[in-house]
């Protein structure tokens, strides 16, 4: 009977942990979306004898691809902006890792992980 | 005397965290609280317990609510290569590494759950109860060159009778029992009765008190009850 009391307590943990996860996961995913994405791309363009770079925020909406130009005073902005974007994207990435994991040793069924996942 | 502690005793990260923290004045009133202070126990008081959280709290001390910026923690903390984020109760968490930061405030009286801002070290903190005997009967300790504020284990012995009560997760609520099992061999009893004597506990609180302790076997004169 102990056996059982303490394993229930272990699950109940291992679930804790999974709905912590998952809160935070969401918290990231909404904070991520304050910072733009897709990458930066330069077009240079030749006039007479001088060279112009033009800056291109390039992203996928949909189907298609967006190119978005980036006044040079917002340059620095954008890229500290996207920098900043990475460093939640490795965030979310390390926590839908372990999410996986513990679905796993939670066997929670596949069905139920993409249904969560498609309502998160 | 200082206690002093193991220098590998945190992962890189809260280490680091750690004597950031300890750098900018944070521990001179604030205190590490939750899970994480169980190694600092089992380091000077010897009570083994094997940590099973991710979750790092910290108790911050509110001298004033317009108080004037001394730290700004927000920027120091994303610095560290931490991300931080809004959690849906309005609560600022910093992430990083699967180690999720949050600051716990005292909560006076009124059950006003709204985050609390605070501006001395550009945070915003969970207000909850009973905050005030972790923040209030402290202790410090050496962690390599720099120091640390934890509660002292009688402190959080009687915090965490209480709040097992209040927990709506049976996990929560057997970890924390757990961890007053853990600390009850190492407690003294001046300690726990000079608490227990300094703060001013309704009938409920007290009703958890008891419930917690005989759960535990605990004698109850031992908290005055």
């Amino acid at each position: 009977m102990k056996v059982e009391e303490n394993d229930r307590a272990v699950h109940g943990l291992l679930e804790e942990e999974h709905r912590r996860c998952k809160d935070i996961l969401q918290s990231l995913l909404d904070k991520m979306k304050e910072y733009p994405k897709g990458s930066l791309n330069v077009r240079k363009k030749y006039y007479k004898d001088n060279v112009y770079h033009y800056h291109y925020l390039v992203s996928r909406e949909g189907g298609a691809v967006v190119n978005r130009h980036v006044p040079e005073e917002k340059l620095p902005l954008v890229r500290e902006h996207m920098k900043q974007r990475e460093k939640y994207q490795k965030e979310i990435q390390s926590y839908r890792k372990r999410i996986a994991y513990l679905e796993r040793l939670l066997k929670i069924p596949k069905l139920q992980r993409s249904r969560d996942k498609h309502s998160s | 005397m200082t206690n002093i502690l193991r220098n590998n005793l945190f992962p890189k990260e809260i280490h680091t965290l750690l004597r950031t923290l300890s750098n900018v004045g944070f521990f001179d009133r604030s205190t590490l609280i939750g899970s994480w202070v169980m190694p600092i126990f089992q380091e000077i008081y010897h009570a083994t317990y094997v940590l099973k959280t991710l979750d790092v709290d910290f108790a911050v001390h509110v001298a004033h609510s317009n108080s004037c910026l001394r730290a700004d923690l927000e920027q120091i903390i994303t610095s560290l290569g931490f991300v931080d984020y809004v959690s849906a109760g309005g609560v600022q968490k910093f992430s990083s590494g699967g180690y999720e930061v949050e600051f716990i405030a005292h909560r006076k009286g009124s059950r006003n759950d709204d985050a609390m801002q605070v501006r001395e070290w550009n945070i915003v903190a969970q207000p909850l109860p009973l905050i005030s005997l972790l923040l209030d009967f402290s202790e410090e300790a050496l962690l390599d060159d720099f120091i640390i504020r934890y509660p002292v284990p009688e402190a959080f012995f009687i915090h965490k009778l209480i709040v097992a009560q209040k927990r709506r997760s049976p996990a929560k609520q057997s970890k924390d029992l757990e961890q007053c099992a853990v600390l009850m061999n190492i407690l003294r009893d001046d300690p726990l009765l000079h608490i227990m004597e300094s703060v001013r506990l309704g009938r409920g609180t007290k009703g958890h008190l008891r419930t917690s302790c005989t759960a535990l076997n605990f004698p109850l004169h031992r908290l005055g009850l």
